[in-house]
């Protein structure tokens, strides 16, 4: 079956004179509507591969496939078209003066008419919640609003794949909780393809599956729930331990027995509270 | 070192069209050797206050004592350096100060600023290296040729090296990863714990208030609106609720258990505490049970 | 830093504000031309008058308008100076050395005055009533002509509106910068010279470097949205010439005409 995304063999390295590559043979293949987390700690080159898979870097050797077509100097506008990328720092990728100019932006550049521009300035901004601040300057919204119109600026394109580089990493709790929770909106309820690069063990938990880069290698691809297993080994490939994870660490060392299979929150919290009020 | 606050009013571009009040009667004591986290919204003061502390700013009416400086709206700039010798800052993304050739000279000038000479200067940065962790082989390397983890230790070294008994850090973890992120607090807790260094932390992580501080001060609005301990202050869900701020995660836990009828005298903070309020139980019931 | 008030822009609703960019943007240009037909008292007080009428329909305090004029203070008092000692001609007041004061000269020095008074104010109402992006995209449109010989009007006006768009950004960073550097313990603006020289590199280091990496991170960000040149790019902003815009320009016109009339 080909999926949306598949890649085959790539590899890629940024100066000739590196010894190693800092993309590996990677072999990827992403399903239509998949909610796919990459993590990996900071420098292992998952920001790397995003880029590539969007056309931003050039590869060495090996073939990426979007939505059946290749990648090649030719296919890169189009194939372009269907890919949306939010990066990491809010600041750095607004390139409008204000925030309907900033959505507009994606949408100047393919041409669109003024009309049709508007029109879909307008929805873009009311699924991201922003519809009111449409004629506000960046230098008067905090970081996650910036990321929303960075997501509308996205949507406006109406591309099929949305790649989210580490775009929560610099916001604050409120802020990251809103973008978490859009991106579930935007691969549940309007069915795009997720790709979101993280460190958030929030985030990752929400995905399909998760795949483990370290050293430009994909080392692990797992469900979510297997992954987090791992207990200790998570924060060495990059991401947080999950906390009931954590707590059901601290109570083996006191002599609990607990059951092996991974427990979220509610279902720790049921254990405990069955343990507990047994009579 | 402790630090006196009264009465402390600031207004920005007082006299302008633009003027707008940031800190409104703040009081507060912060004494000698401890960890106290000022949490608060973007937008709470608590950027203005932290800059206060440092002399960045001077007050606009009331005053700041640290030690025995006292800093009132008529200080002259120059008696504010006293004041900055002794207080380093760790702003947010601290690694963007970073200009010299070398690491070493980077964390050296600090040192040579406030008057050491160079051989000086950079036997203390050769010290603060080794304490957050530097490896030395870096010491000579160019600062931006470093890793972004790397890079902020660098920083931090550079605010250490000037030696101050008094550190405020600012967000100090924004943008690491996990590993990092731990790696980074547990320094801190360290610089606390050995060199007795006075910290203070801003930060959003409810979960670092409950790991490592001892005092908590929360702002909202330009005023301070809580200061008392971590225990004290996240025993209170409701409250924090209603000034939109978060608890750490063992007590959101421990809360979700309480409301499904397991009794906790008080509200743990720590995953620790919390493993063993709930082992005590479990122990009980399993000795009920066997007798 | 924070004092700066050319370019920046306060929200409204006036006539002023709604005016097309363009019209704002030529007018300005045109006043400043303008300013230097006056001569006399008559042409003056008719051109303060205009300009007092301008920032009564912009609903903008004065006050912000004399601020606007204080960075530019002393630029103002050296040239009203050498206008008040080094003009020739009409009664000899005093005189000391290559110093003379004369009527004419203390006449001409109130000129220059009120000239810079009225530039300054004209060119801060049009930036208090117009967004960097309107401003940036007014000069586009005025400059498009040029593209027939060939002058990249469209990438200028990008680079302009992108400039505006990070000057907030970068005084932030500029701030934040010294900040932490004064931290450290250098002292912005004092001791010698060459000390003072030396202070700037811990700044200038670190907001190059910063700036190249925003750079680098716009540049990929425009490229991922399909930025590949102003070719085939369609406009989101759309400016409207109005009624209102037609009426200042004769306005103008009538003024100009006024000017050379009462000029002496």
């Amino acid at each position: 079956m080909s999926g949306i995304i598949d890649i085959k063999d790539l590899c890629f390295r940024y100066s000739q004179e590196n010894e190693e590559l800092d993309l590996s043979h990677i072999d990827l293949h992403v399903n239509e509507g998949e909610w796919l987390a990459v993590i990996g700690h900071n420098g292992s080159g998952k920001s790397t591969l995003a880029k590539a898979i969007d056309g931003l870097i050039a590869p060495e050797a090996g073939e990426i496939y979007i939505d059946g077509e290749k990648l090649t100097d030719q296919s890169l506008w189009n194939i372009r078209k269907k890919i949306g990328m939010v990066f990491q720092n809010p600041d750095n990728q607004f390139v409008g003066a204000d925030v309907e100019g900033d959505v507009a932006f994606g949408l100047e550049n393919q041409g669109i008419e003024r009309e049709e521009m508007h029109a879909r300035v307008k929805e873009a901004l009311e699924v991201v919640g922003m519809q009111d601040f449409a004629q506000h300057e960046p230098v008067r919204l905090s970081g996650g609003q910036k990321q929303r119109v960075a997501i509308a600026g996205v949507l406006a394109l109406r591309p099929k794949i949305v790649i989210f580089d580490e775009s929560t990493s610099m916001l604050d709790p409120e802020g990251r909780m809103q973008i978490i929770s859009l991106i579930r909106q935007l691969n549940k309820k309007e069915g795009f393809t997720v790709l979101s690069i993280t460190h958030d063990i929030d985030e990752a938990s929400l995905a399909d599956r998760v795949i483990v880069v370290d050293d430009g290698k994909i080392i692990d691809d797992s469900l979510p729930q297997d992954l987090f297993q791992k207990g200790n080994q998570l924060i060495e490939i990059g991401l947080d331990v999950p906390y009931p994870q954590r707590l059901k660490g601290e109570l083996a060392q006191r002599g609990i027995d607990l059951p092996q299979e991974y427990m979220d929150e509610g279902s720790l919290v049921n254990w405990l509270c069955r343990s507990i009020l047994k009579n | 070192m402790s630090i006196h606050i009264e009465k402390l009013n600031y207004v920005y571009q007082s006299g302008t069209p633009f003027s707008h009040r940031a800190l409104t009667d703040v009081s507060l004591d912060i004494a000698d050797n401890t960890y106290t986290a000022i949490i608060g919204h973007t937008g709470s003061g608590k950027s203005t206050l932290l800059q206060h502390l440092n002399g960045l700013l001077k007050p606009t009416s009331g005053s700041l004592t640290v030690e025995n400086n006292k800093i009132t709206a008529e200080t002259k700039n120059k008696e504010l350096n006293d004041l900055r010798r002794h207080v380093g800052f760790v702003f947010q993304f601290p690694e963007a100060q970073l200009f010299e050739e070398t690491v070493l000279k980077d964390i050296a000038f600090a040192p040579k600023n406030f008057g050491k000479s160079d051989e000086e200067a950079e036997q203390i940065a050769v010290k603060m290296a080794k304490l957050v962790g530097l490896p030395d082989s870096v010491l000579q390397k160019s600062p931006f040729e470093l890793s972004g983890g790397q890079m902020r230790r660098v920083a931090i070294a550079g605010v250490l090296a000037m030696e101050p008994q008094i550190l405020v850090l600012d967000e100090p973890t924004a943008g690491l990863d996990p590993k990092g992120r731990l790696e980074m607090m547990e320094m801190f807790d360290r610089l606390h714990k050995e060199q007795h260094l006075t910290i203070i932390l801003v930060t959003h992580q409810m979960n670092d208030v409950a790991n490592y501080a001892d005092h908590v001060i929360v702002m909202e609005k330009g005023r301070v609106i809580a200061d008392s301990q971590p225990a004290e202050i996240f025993s209170d869900p409701e409250w924090l609720k209603a000034h939109h701020l978060g608890l750490p995660q063992t007590t959101a836990f421990a809360a979700k258990l309480q409301q499904q009828g397991v009794p906790f005298k008080t509200l743990p903070l720590t995953e620790a505490q919390l493993a063993a309020q709930l082992a005590d139980m479990m122990n009980e019931q399993g000795g009920g049970l066997r007798g | 830093m924070d004092k700066m008030l050319l370019g920046r822009y306060i929200n409204g609703d006036s006539l002023i504000h709604r005016m097309d960019p363009r019209a704002k943007l030529f007018l300005s240009f045109y006043f400043i031309v303008i300013v230097f037909l006056c001569n006399n008292w008559q042409t003056y007080v008719l051109m303060a008058a205009l300009v007092l009428l301008f920032i009564k329909l912009s609903d903008i305090s004065l006050g912000f308008f004399i601020k606007g004029v204080r960075p530019l203070i002393w630029l103002i008092l050296f040239t009203v100076l050498l206008q008040i000692f080094f003009s020739s001609g009409g009664n000899v007041y005093w005189q000391w050395g290559p110093f003379t004061v004369t009527d004419r000269g203390l006449l001409n020095a109130v000129f220059v005055f009120c000239r810079f008074v009225l530039i300054i104010f004209m060119s801060t109402l049009l930036t208090l009533t117009t967004t960097p992006i309107e401003i940036s995209d007014g000069l586009e449109s005025l400059l498009k002509p040029l593209t027939k010989i060939k002058v990249p009007v469209y990438e200028i006006a990008l680079m302009l509106s992108i400039a505006l768009r990070f000057v907030p950004t970068l005084m932030d960073e500029t701030t934040k910068i010294m900040n932490a550097q004064r931290a450290r313990g250098v002292n912005f603006g004092e001791g010698s010279l060459i000390k003072q020289i030396k202070s700037v590199i811990p700044l200038l280091i670190p907001l190059f470097v910063s700036s190249f990496n925003r750079a680098e991170d716009l540049a990929t960000a425009m490229e991922a949205r399909g930025y590949h040149g102003g070719e085939g790019r369609t406009k989101y902003r759309k400016q409207e010439w109005k009624q209102n815009d037609t009426i200042g320009v004769i306005l103008f016109i009538v003024l100009t005409a006024a000017l050379i009339f009462l000029r002496s």
